[in-house]
Formats: structure tokens, C-alpha cells, sequence
């Protein structure tokens, strides 16, 4: 089958998760690049470049493939641990040269790795189906996504503490208690101080696991749960600053 | 002694690093003479996490004790990290200023 070189304003909208009438509005202040044919409009692939498009709807992105496998950009998927380290080097220098991150970069990129990391250390042999995380960011839009298909913190955690009965406790367990879901290893303090650093400096957090979605925010020490539409079986987790 | 970080990278943010450079260091641990000094250098690390530090400079702390001394520690991953890993290991971190 031969492959399109353009994508039609209701495949644009779909990709990027917004409405139709919101891609006509972009077309219309010149953010994205239309050719009228017919009534229509149509977009050429040529015309969009690949990171400016995914980048557009990261955290849509990361969630469509944390909950139903869909297919991510090869830029943002990172099979393993050597592979992240490598693409959050990238970044920290990125966000060093960033006007706006010049003081947080060092914050941003350990909470970051912190919360990747944990999805390699904990999933480590266990990956019910694709290893590996989700990473993408965004310096225009201030936002730093990732994901993984794993476990889940309840699962994890509940080899340490069996009693855990839901995906909001074993959240809140993860925030504020000093455990390893990889006893007798002594580690656990990873999630402890990405709310530290949240609570000192002007960034926020939403995480996301099971039915259990956290948001963190600057400055305030409360960990407020709610409960989600969807289920995230392993985490995904948006940081804004 | 002294240990600069730099030398084992400037990102150290993951476990794995963190062992291997704990496992690196090993080799040196002959060298050091009774009452010596253990002093580890921060200068030129760009991000420092818990989860490396965990691996290298606890296990440090506990063999040293207070012989473990840290320098220019300024940079804000690598302050937030020390005052983490300081109440997970329930002891303090001596700081040269």
C-alpha cells in the first residue's frame, strides 16, 4: 500500500489530540502549514516536522501508549536505562543553556532521572510486556513527561508491605515513607525527595498510577489524590516548571 | 584522599553508576592510611541524585564516619540530595565550607 505524504485536518486532530476546529484555528494563525484541496485542508508530513508534532502533545502521547500499547516516536522511547541516561544528558544541557532553567536545571534533571530510574530499578526482570520507558520534554511549554508499562507502585510495594489494599495508598506510601520495594536493598528514598524538591522550589508534578493520580505543587506540603477516569497499570508522570 | 566526582561522570543520577563507580573505587581503599582524610569533590558535577549517592557516598559515610569530608557542594541537586541521604542514614554529612 502506498503511504500518504499528507495527513487531512481530522487525522491532524486525532494525532494531536486537540479538535478539528482547533486545527483549523492553528491553520488560520499560521501555526501549521495547510494546503486547501477541495473543501479541505490538508497537511504535509513535510511541512510538520516530527518533534515539533509529537512534542505538541507529549504527555497525550505517553499516556495513549502507557494504557493501549499505541505506537510512540522511536525519540522518545527508551528500551533501557543506558539509552535514558544518555537522552537525559541531552536534555540537562539543554535546559543549562535555557534562559528560563538556568537555576533549576540540576532540580529538574535529578527529579527526572529519579523518577525514571525507579521504573528500571523496580521493573528490572519483571516488564509484564515492553521494557523500557517513556521520555520526552518540552522547554517551550516548560513540561518534562515520562512512562512506563510496568508494574505499577501498588504491585511493587505491596512485596514490602502486604497490606497496602489500593493504588491511593501505595501512592502515598511511596511520597512520604522511607521504603525499598527491593528489600533487603537498602533504597527508597527517590520519590521522598522529588516532593522535596517540589516543595522548596517552582515546579509541579502530576503522577499517575493505577487509578491514583497525585499532584504536587510548589510551596505546598499537602499530597492531594484524586481518583482517574483511566488506568495507568504501570506510572506516568507530567513536571512542570 | 581525595575523590573528585567529576571523574566519574558529571550527570550521576542512576543506582547502576552509582554502584559501578562505588565498585571502581574499591581498588583504591588499600591506599588509604589510618586517620586519613576521605575527601570527595563535587566540583564540575551538573546533577547529582539520591539514588547515586545512596550507592556511593552512604556506604562511605558508613565506613568513615566523619573522616568523609565533602567540598563544594553549592550546586542545588547536590544540597537537596545530602539533605536527603542524611536523614535516611540518620547521620550527618561532614561539610568543608
Amino acid at each position: 500500500m502506498e503511504q500518504k505524504d499528507f495527513y487531512t485536518s481530522a487525522e491532524l486532530a486525532e494525532l494531536m489530540g486537540i479538535s478539528r476546529i482547533a486545527v483549523f484555528n492553528k491553520i488560520k494563525k499560521g501555526e501549521i502549514k495547510a494546503q486547501k484541496m477541495g473543501r479541505n485542508f490538508v497537511i504535509f508530513k513535510k511541512d510538520i516536522g516530527d518533534i515539533e508534532f509529537f512534542s505538541s502533545n507529549l504527555f497525550k502521547n505517553a499516556k495513549d501508549w502507557a494504557v493501549s500499547q499505541k505506537e510512540i516516536p522511536g525519540q522518545n522511547y527508551c528500551q533501557n536505562s543506558a539509552i535514558f541516561q544518555a537522552r537525559i544528558t541531552k536534555m540537562e544541557m539543554l535546559l543549562l543553556k535555557n534562559r528560563n532553567t538556568k537555576k533549576l536545571y540540576s532540580l529538574l534533571t535529578s527529579i527526572a532521572g529519579e523518577i525514571g530510574n525507579n521504573s528500571y530499578d523496580h521493573n528490572l526482570g519483571q516488564w509484564p510486556d515492553i521494557p523500557g520507558i517513556f521520555f520526552g520534554y518540552d522547554l517551550n511549554k516548560k513540561q518534562i513527561v515520562l512512562a512506563d508499562r510496568g508494574l505499577g507502585v501498588l504491585q511493587t510495594l505491596k512485596r514490602v508491605k502486604p497490606g497496602l489494599k489500593d493504588h491511593r495508598g501505595a501512592l502515598e506510601v511511596a511520597f512520604t515513607e522511607i521504603i525499598s520495594g527491593r528489600k533487603p536493598e537498602a533504597r527508597g528514598n527517590g520519590l521522598k525527595y522529588v516532593r522535596k524538591v517540589i516543595l522548596e522550589n517552582p515546579i509541579n508534578l502530576v503522577f499517575q498510577t493505577g487509578d491514583a493520580k497525585l499532584k504536587l505543587n510548589s510551596g505546598n506540603p499537602n499530597l492531594s489524590i484524586e481518583t482517574a477516569d483511566e488506568i495507568i497499570r504501570g506510572c506516568i508522570a507530567l513536571i512542570t516548571y | 584522599m581525595i575523590i573528585e566526582l567529576k571523574k566519574f561522570g558529571t550527570t550521576l543520577i542512576s543506582r547502576q553508576t552509582g554502584k559501578e563507580a562505588f565498585l571502581a573505587f574499591q581498588s583504591f581503599l588499600g591506599d588509604i592510611k589510618e586517620n586519613e582524610k576521605i575527601e570527595v569533590d563535587f566540583k564540575g558535577v551538573l546533577t547529582f541524585s539520591p539514588s547515586w549517592g545512596d550507592e556511593f557516598l552512604t556506604p562511605l559515610l558508613e565506613k568513615y564516619g566523619s573522616r568523609l569530608v565533602l567540598k563544594n557542594t553549592s550546586n542545588l541537586s547536590v544540597k537537596a540530595t545530602l539533605e536527603i541521604l542524611q536523614v535516611t542514614a540518620g547521620k550527618k554529612f561532614k561539610i568543608e565550607l
